[in-house]
């Protein structure tokens, strides 16, 4: 295999937390399919970087909170560029913003901002912070035109309308204009497994993160999801970076777990994704990641920073199911055959209906993979409350 | 006050009552105002592939519909047959929607370029250049064209040869198409603001800010200018001098850009609601869920008002009330052509219809 390593990343799937005592899955009567192996190609002359996921600050997630942040519906920019700046220097022990950001990215750096535009305009990676990010970037001397804000879906980041609220010079890729196009993917570096039978079994990293970007800043959204449990950093980076991924996931069935934290964990994505931000001034706590619905969508006021994404999606999965239990909704952990429904509407109307026997254990799965801790007595959670 | 009858005054009406040669109809953006009610169509007279998605609305004259696709080819169909007559290839994407005006057609890349083409040919006239993607559409009066790129700037070119005549930063990207009266210009911005500018030196005349960036492409009826702003509101402003007449709070930001008819205006919400107000008033006519989100412009007919969403639907201009609508032609935003009896729409998946 030329240029390319060749890895088998398996046995971390349900099966291997069956064996670890998930206890909910034997207790519901219902049996998972265990995953299977996954494949992975990636090139053999990628570095590790010291930056590299779980990052500086293994285990290390700062919570900051405004209710300011969100009023109306609107972000609100000098609420999110006060709370930001506290978080970077809360999270590397700087003084300054702009060495709290040196800590990340060099002048010579090519700078990826991965948005979560899913579920544009009714909640998306604000452009207020994306705005800030901008900023701080800049402030640690990254020039305005190395700074490229992408996602997938070039169609989703229309709809939330990036291209406008970003300042001139920057960057606004969608790596894809419809669901078939393959051209924006690198053909050497990708995930291989059949799930269901499909005819496609690979999925190929962007060339964008191959070949172009040198360091990722992810700025996922809080979100349940219907097949991974919740959408944070990994599935945010992991599905938002290959393509060929709702493959994983086939009514009742999710393989999300493995293949979230397999993705994450594949060079150079690893190594470039040097930090996380994550936007919860709106959570979803049902029909995400898709949902328009305003009755699932709630003005959390909070924004998360980090550099291990497992220990920030631990937390978000510990919020999304605290609000969940508040509304009387099912566990994202739950196997009840009788929530299951193929009708997307009624999943849509619906806490107690999903599409999917959703799969919350990825974010440990990915743990596992070496990408962060998941064990919340290790987690050095530190809440900030600002106004 | 320089602007009174404005869909009179405009260089670029259409020529013949079939012809559609910009976004929502003409110069004036009136979005047809007077085709006639489409009855449902019942048939796809002809489909044919455009080779990509489409972001862009087509336009139509003398027959030949122009459609522009993401992939970077304009198309020009025979309305009858639905056959290219010619492709261009231009060397980036396109998200503009095409302008016509005499025999030639123009558009915005994304490799930062305007493009002016022979309309029987195909073959290139000129290219007019900016630092950043031109998205917009291209409006034309007076023998100049105005555009704005995601530079921040905004450019006057002349018609014949493509050479700048001015340009004016406005401090943020231009995804907004100008609205071109007799002496000004009217646009907004990425920064939220919204300009009018003068035609000839492209001198700022007025700036009005709203709450957050605008993509909508304004409108004018008599004295008031009509426009939508990402922070979720309607606005509707003195065009004298930018004062604030009535605003409306919708649901979230507004990204489709307005069709008027008469004293009608019609907007689309991100939200998914289509919202008819009173211009003269401010009064909510109707507010209809006519999508899960709507971001293309509506276009108004004598009686029925339609919008390219999912698919396509057709609503009583006076009530809302639902008339029709064909499952076809999903949009992000593109607007349907209406002409005699056809109805035109390009759609994201790339294909273009011909419904009758």
């Amino acid at each position: 295999m030329d240029r390319r390593t060749f890895v088998k990343r398996t046995c971390l799937g349900s099966a291997g937390l069956l064996l670890g005592g998930v206890s909910d899955l034997a207790a519901d009567g219902v049996v998972l399919p265990t995953p299977p192996p996954i494949d992975v190609h990636e090139p053999l002359d990628a570095k590790p970087s010291p930056l590299r996921m779980p990052g500086l600050y293994p285990g290390r997630v700062i919570e900051l909170f405004d209710s300011r942040s969100i009023v109306n519906n609107r972000v609100s920019q000098p609420v999110i560029s006060v709370m930001l700046e506290r978080g970077m220097k809360e999270l590397t022990g700087e003084t300054s913003s702009a060495a709290a950001w040196a800590k990340f990215v060099t002048p010579a750096d090519i700078v990826g901002i991965k948005i979560n535009p899913s579920g544009a305009p009714a909640c998306c990676s604000s452009p207020e912070i994306i705005k800030e990010i901008i900023k701080g970037l800049e402030s640690a001397g990254v020039p305005t035109r190395n700074i490229v804000v992408f996602d997938r879906y070039a169609y989703e980041m229309d709809i939330g309308s990036y291209q406008t609220h970003l300042p001139p010079g920057i960057g606004v890729v969608g790596i894809q204009e419809s669901k078939l196009d393959a051209s924006g993917y690198d053909a050497n570096v990708y995930c291989q497994a059949s799930f269901f039978g499909e005819w496609e079994t690979r999925s190929y990293l962007a060339s964008l993160v191959t070949q172009k970007l040198t360091k990722i800043i992810n700025v996922p959204t809080m979100k349940d999801h219907s097949a991974a449990g919740v959408t944070g950093c990994l599935k945010n980076l992991g599905y938002g970076t290959f393509n060929n991924v709702a493959r994983s996931h086939q009514n009742p069935y999710s393989f999300t777990e493995p293949l979230i934290g397999v993705m994450c964990s594949v060079e150079p994505l690893r190594s470039k994704a040097v930090l996380n931000i994550m936007d919860g001034t709106r959570q979803v706590w049902h029909g995400g990641p898709l949902t328009q619905a305003q009755q699932f969508i709630y003005s959390a006021g909070l924004l998360l920073v980090g550099t291990d994404p497992v220990a920030m999606d631990t937390i978000e999965l510990q919020a999304i199911e605290k609000k969940r239990q508040q509304e009387g909704a099912p566990s994202v952990w739950a196997r009840d055959p009788k929530s299951i429904t193929t009708d997307g509407r009624e999943f849509y109307h619906d806490p107690a209906k999903n599409l999917f026997y959703r799969q919350p254990g990825h974010i440990a799965a990915a743990g596992k993979l070496g990408l962060g801790v998941s064990d919340l007595k290790q987690i050095e959670h530190r809440q900030i409350a600002l106004g | 006050m320089e602007e009174t009858n404005i869909s009179l005054g405009m260089s670029e009406s259409p020529t013949a009552e079939s012809d559609w040669v910009t976004l929502l109809h003409d110069s004036a953006r009136s979005g047809g105002q007077k085709p006639q009610s489409m009855p449902a169509p019942v048939r796809a007279r002809w489909q044919a592939r455009s080779g990509g998605p489409v972001r862009s609305s087509p336009i139509l004259r003398d027959g030949t519909l122009y459609v522009a696709s993401i992939p970077g080819a304009v198309h020009a169909f025979n309305v009858e047959t639905g056959r290219a007559k010619w492709t261009f290839q231009a060397p980036g994407q396109i998200h503009s929607t095409p302008s016509l005006s005499g025999n030639r057609i123009f558009f915005g890349c994304d490799n930062g370029k305007v493009y002016a083409l022979e309309r029987e040919s195909g073959l290139p006239a000129w290219e007019a250049s900016t630092q950043g993607e031109v998205w917009v559409s291209p409006v034309i009066r007076n023998g100049l064209v105005f555009f704005g790129s995601s530079d921040g700037h905004m450019y006057a070119a002349e018609l014949e040869t493509g050479k700048e005549r001015w340009k004016q930063s406005l401090d943020g990207r231009i995804y907004s198409s100008a609205y071109a009266a007799e002496k000004a210009i009217y646009v907004g911005s990425g920064n939220g603001s919204i300009y009018a500018l003068d035609s000839a030196s492209g001198k700022i005349l007025w700036t009005t800010p709203t709450g957050n960036g605008i993509d909508s492409s304004p409108a004018l009826s008599g004295d008031t200018l009509l426009i939508g702003s990402e922070d979720f509101f309607f606005y509707a402003l003195d065009v004298r001098n930018g004062t604030v007449k009535w605003k409306y709070e919708t649901g979230l930001g507004i990204m489709s850009s307005p069709a008027v008819s008469g004293e009608l205006v019609v907007v689309g919400g991100k939200d998914g609601h289509l919202y008819a107000w009173d211009i003269p008033t401010g009064e909510l006519r109707w507010k209809v869920r006519a999508g899960q989100v709507i971001t293309s412009p509506p276009v108004i007919g004598e009686s029925v008002v339609y919008i390219q969403s999912g698919g396509v639907v057709a609503l009583d201009n006076a009530s809302g009330k639902i008339v029709w609508e064909a499952w076809v032609g999903s949009s992000v935003q593109s607007a349907p052509v209406i002409s005699g009896k056809s109805i035109y729409i390009a759609s994201n998946d790339g294909e273009v219809y011909a419904l009758e």
